[in-house]
């Protein structure tokens, strides 16, 4: 190398051969640490039914009885699982389409369009998370009788937007931040309407904050319970959360089941995450790091 | 000035008036002749599947259609609350607590429809206690009325894994028959099951919980009458808080339930059973005994023939006066609340449903978890006495042929709320997490009550 | 990162230092006027409806079930409300601070680089991604302890009789409820503080390095100064969501042993439902509002400032 010799710290070989080895023992931990109560649930979906008491680490007889179990319904609480699965995904992608929507026009209006009271309806956004979820459980339920939306899917599609809305409308806000004005300009004086300017070229600029945001919206809905059970009723309406809660109830101990179930459940939100993981996290700060 | 043209007005109002009118003909044919009915999930399948059986009888023989919805027993309660403070309620409601916890407050405050046609249509069949446990005092006509449709109701049995006393050394039969004593039978147990291997087992699985609905409730008053305690409230729905022999009776509870906690015969986690916790941890074999509402312990075994004849049921035993005790009954069934639009349908349906042959038919498809309300029935169907089923034989006659009592709350609606409240559930933590005397705990408690009585005052006309 | 956006955080950064022209030409310049404005508020209609139904009139709702002030006085009166504020705080204080300042730290060590560092972040965001329900579930049995997974472990590993992590103490199961929260939430908000930490070009620390500054040194003068707003944003935020949590209490602890780990989210609950008083349960939640509306008004004002900056 030429030039002056690179002053090193002293050593320096020493220090990052520790530093490499303290490094993976932080990633043991936090592998330890992540995995333990998902191997529980996997370990206890893999009992056979009956030995879910016991005291082993792992089942003396795995079996993948229990799957096989849920996926042809052949449990009573099971018996509308793929309905209620089905009930789950509606929810979340009309949860998903709705915040986008919604959360994309106001922010547009807001930020690039510059509203002379957009201030005063993005801080009231923020506003509803004062009121805590579960506060607002019970008004719900009165409101969703008097919308007529009693024991209905849209009851909480409602809810979930409202409460994934004012988060979208930040990220929006903060993530637009990066995308010049001047675009917006030169779309104008080409004679674009607002609506135009929205859909050609907002819209494509912000896909990593709507896919960030989206993503954010059906894991809110997937991870959602108590709005679930309050406003849906029947064994049709429900979904996979609330049937799972019903197993709490069960003098059988069918925990195996209800594992499984949860495994099943939860695959979905893991394979659109691994799917948009670089999205999100480029979607998510853009912006929140200045000022 | 703005774009918003008329034309794009007219195509929306246009487009809501369509909307409407398609939606009218839906809305005027559902309240033709349907009753919508929430009704409590089973604890096992047989139960749902009888119950629909039940419907489909019924909608069969009226023409009827009965739009219903099975809930489980917590999240259904759940619902109920929601339901009365919102006003948008079903026509008919029944939940397995209901008489516990939301019937008594509700007739009191004059929400629900009057059942008296109903009820009258069995009056000669219905056992005396039953009969007395569907009235509910009403605030408003200041008198007792018919609130609920009864038809079903249910004992406290000791439930007993006979394979481990046996494996401990001792035989059921030696167990003395006054209650204190009873209990310190099977607490040595504990030590010689662990010796053997079993190392997280307890002897007594008793539910000093504060979660509700019932168990930790139903434990407490059992203890209660056992203690001599029954005049905490009289049939006239008057309280007798301050009367030395209830206090001490609730200090002698008191005091006996959280020193076999304390002494550790007693799984740590009781403190927070929920309603299906105490059942689990009893076929996870963690304790010997524990006296527990109906014979859902034992049904949720019956395809398991070996553990199904293991349990041991048990009826009443001597009170500590060494006088043979009567069994507080829990009678269960529906009620209409006010503002259910199809009160006519509704009625109809539970005037079927407590018919003795429907409800026969039902409870026995149930496996007989719960016991009918009339006694002529296990006079005529073998089923509920069969000498072959020890369970249902001596369930059936600790909560039908033996002397019966009803609920404190089917007096006194306050109590009702008390319960709900799971006050003597908070008294046990009060001396256990707390460090509170049994008798500081007593007074505590009893102050709560008569605080929430207060507020239900039974006034006879 | 590309070159034109790594330019463009460059920008952002240099006003500290040097004084940039600024050109910010507003593309409808004047304010909106005419066919814009109509728009502009078609834009916003369908969220100030969704607004006006689902958030106005519930909380109306709400707010009119819990004004009587009689509600307060029995809660206030009542012990276990009392438990369930210091709760609240411990809970809130130590989950939001613990879990902010881990997301903090680790954020860091993902920074590193290494296939098996980035196949380690895949596995560590896990337990945002797997739903709430069954996860907190899985925790409460694990902790069981007569069967649970923990104390067969430390039986069969250490030969040591575990205690009963939710079911004894008081103090067991509300850090238990605390650690399982972190479990859930800190690798979001490590993802968010890792991107935030990306965003800072590679030039100013390649420039600290030149000065000698390395390590501990970098990351006082360097990083954190840049990552400073983002994480008390999230702190900010963290905090109102935390103090709105349901899950991890009601299915862990379930609020006990003896109704002892309640927060106000779960007691309002319990006091709307289990004892059928629902003007109780709101007032319980409503108690909570000293503590939120601050928090929301330092959030608005920290988001403000923000964008007025650039």
């Amino acid at each position: 190398m030429d030039g002056p010799p690179v002053r090193r710290r002293p050593h320096y070989r020493l220090r990052r051969n520790l530093g490499e080895a303290a490094a993976l023992a932080l990633g043991v931990v936090i592998l330890i640490w992540t995995l333990t109560p998902i191997y529980n649930m996997v370990m206890v979906a893999f009992e056979s039914h009956g030995a879910v008491f016991t005291t082993d680490i792992w089942p003396k007889q795995p079996s993948f009885a229990s799957f096989w179990i849920v996926v042809t319904q052949g449990y009573w609480y099971l018996d509308y699982f793929w309905h209620q699965f089905g009930n789950s995904l509606y929810i979340g992608v009309a949860t998903v389409f709705l915040t986008l929507f919604i959360g994309s026009l106001a922010s547009f209006a807001i930020g690039r369009m510059r509203l002379r009271f957009g201030w005063l309806l993005s801080n009231a956004a923020l506003l509803t998370y004062v009121i805590p979820a579960s506060f607002l459980a019970i008004p719900f339920y009165r409101i969703m009788h008097f919308y007529d939306l009693s024991n209905n899917l849209w009851s909480v599609i409602a809810a979930e937007v409202t409460f994934a809305t004012p988060y979208a409308i930040f990220i929006f806000q903060q993530y637009a931040v990066s995308i010049p004005i001047e675009l917006d300009e030169a779309a104008r004086i080409d004679g674009a309407s607002p609506m135009q300017v929205y859909f050609r070229i907002y819209l494509p600029l912000m896909a990593p904050a709507l896919v960030a945001v989206g993503t954010y919206a059906l894991l809110l809905a997937w991870n959602e319970y108590l709005y679930q059970f309050l406003l849906l009723s029947s064994k049709q309406s429900m979904t996979v959360p609330v049937a799972l809660a019903q197993f709490l109830n069960s003098d059988e101990a069918p925990w195996n089941y209800m594992m499984a179930t949860a495994i099943i459940y939860a695959l979905p939100p893991v394979a659109i995450y691994y799917a948009f993981r670089r999205r999100m996290t480029a979607g998510l700060t853009m912006g929140g790091v200045k000022g | 000035m703005n774009r918003l043209s008329r034309r794009s007005v007219l195509r929306a109002s246009l487009g809501l008036a369509a909307a409407g009118a398609l939606a009218r003909p839906f809305i005027a044919n559902a309240e033709a002749k349907t009753a919508s009915v929430w009704w409590t999930q089973g604890f096992v399948p047989e139960e749902d599947a009888s119950f629909r059986n039940m419907v489909a009888e019924y909608e069969k023989a009226s023409g009827n259609k009965i739009d219903y919805s099975l809930i489980p027993f917590g999240p259904l309660m759940q619902k109920i609350v929601s339901a009365v403070t919102t006003g948008d309620v079903p026509d008919v409601m029944s939940h397995d607590a209901g008489s516990q916890n939301v019937i008594p407050q509700n007739a009191y405050h004059d929400k629900l429809v009057d059942l008296t046609d109903v009820v009258e249509t069995q009056k000669s069949q219905y056992m005396p206690t039953a009969y007395e446990g569907a009235q509910y005092y009403n605030s408003v006509t200041k008198k007792r009325g018919f609130y609920m449709a009864p038809y079903k109701l249910n004992a406290t049995p000791f439930h007993i894994w006979s394979s481990l006393v046996e494996k401990a050394g001792y035989k059921l039969a030696d167990a003395p028959q006054k209650w204190d004593a009873f209990w310190d039978f099977f607490k040595p147990m504990q030590k010689k099951l662990r010796d053997q291997g079993m190392r997280g087992v307890y002897s007594l699985g008793l539910q000093l919980t504060t979660v509700g609905p019932n168990d930790g409730n139903v434990l407490f008053h059992h203890f209660l009458m056992a203690n001599g305690g029954s005049g905490i409230i009289t049939k006239d729905g008057q309280p007798h808080l301050d009367d030395p022999q209830v206090k001490e009776a609730v200090i002698k509870t008191l005091t006996y339930l959280t020193t076999a906690y304390k002494d550790g015969y007693i799984p740590p986690g009781a403190l927070s059973w929920n309603d299906a916790d105490d059942n689990n941890a009893f076929h996870a074999k963690q304790f010997v005994i524990d006296l527990d509402g109906t014979i859902s312990t034992e049904v949720a075994l019956i395809h398991d023939k070996a553990q199904y004849d293991d349990i041991v049921t048990l009826g009443m035993p001597l009170d500590n006066a060494g006088k043979p005790m009567p069994e507080q009954i829990l009678v269960e069934g529906a009620f209409v609340p006010k503002g259910a639009k199809n009160v006519e349908v509704a009625k109809d349906f539970l005037k079927y449903v407590i018919r003795p042959e429907v409800t026969d038919a039902y409870l026995k498809a149930g496996l007989g978890r719960w016991l009918p309300t009339m006694p002529s029935l296990v006079k005529k169907d073998p089923f509920w006495l069969d000498p072959k089923d020890p369970h249902v034989k001596a369930y059936t006659e600790e909560g039908l042929v033996n002397p019966t009592v009803a609920a404190f709350s089917v007096y006194n609606p306050g109590y009702a709320e008390a319960n709900s409240q799971q006050i003597w559930g908070v008294a046990h933590a009060d001396v256990i997490q707390h460090g509170m005397t049994p008798q500081a705990a007593a007074e505590s408690a009893l102050g709560k009550i008569k605080t929430i009585l207060a507020k239900y005052p039974v006034v006879q006309s | 990162m590309d070159g034109a956006h790594v330019l463009k955080t460059t920008e952002a950064f240099v006003p500290r230092t040097v004084s940039l022209p600024r050109r910010r030409l507003r593309a409808w310049r004047g304010g909106l006027q005419g066919s814009e404005f109509t728009w502009a508020v078609a834009f916003t209609v369908p969220y100030i409806a969704l607004f006006l139904a689902f958030v106005a009139y519930p909380v109306a709702y709400g707010l009119w079930l819990g004004h009587k002030p009689s509600l307060y006085a029995e809660l206030f009166a009542d012990p276990i409300y009392q438990r369930t504020v210091v709760n609240t705080v411990l809970y809130v204080g130590i989950g939001v601070n613990l879990k902010m300042f881990g997301a903090l730290l680790l954020s860091g060590f993902f920074m590193r680089r290494g296939w098996w560092v980035k196949g380690l972040l895949l596995i560590y965001v896990l337990p945002w991604a797997v739903p709430a329900l069954p996860s907190f579930i899985s925790i409460h049995w694990m902790l069981n302890g007569q069967w649970g997974l923990l104390n067969n472990l430390m039986w069969d590993v250490f030969g040591i009789d575990g205690p009963g992590w939710i079911e004894t103490s008081r103090w067991l199961a509300l850090g238990s409820v605390i650690v399982s929260h972190i479990w859930k939430w800190m690798p979001f908000w490590t993802v968010i503080l890792l991107a935030g930490r990306m965003a800072v070009p590679q030039e100013l620390y390649e420039a600290a390095e030149m000065d000698g500054a390395t390590g501990f040194r970098r990351f006082v003068h360097v990083t954190f100064p840049l990552l400073a707003n983002l994480y008390l944003i999230c702190t900010l935020l963290s905090t109102i969501f935390t103090l709105g949590d349901f899950n991890s209490v009601y299915f862990v602890s379930g609020g006990g042993p003896a109704l002892s780990t309640h927060v106000l989210a779960t007691l309002g609950i319990r006091d709307a439902f289990d004892i059928a008083r629902p003007d109780l349960g709101v007032a319980a939640v409503m108690s909570s509002l000293p503590l939120m509306i601050p928090l929301v008004i330092l959030l608005m004002r920290k988001l403000r400032t923000t964008e007025v900056r650039l």
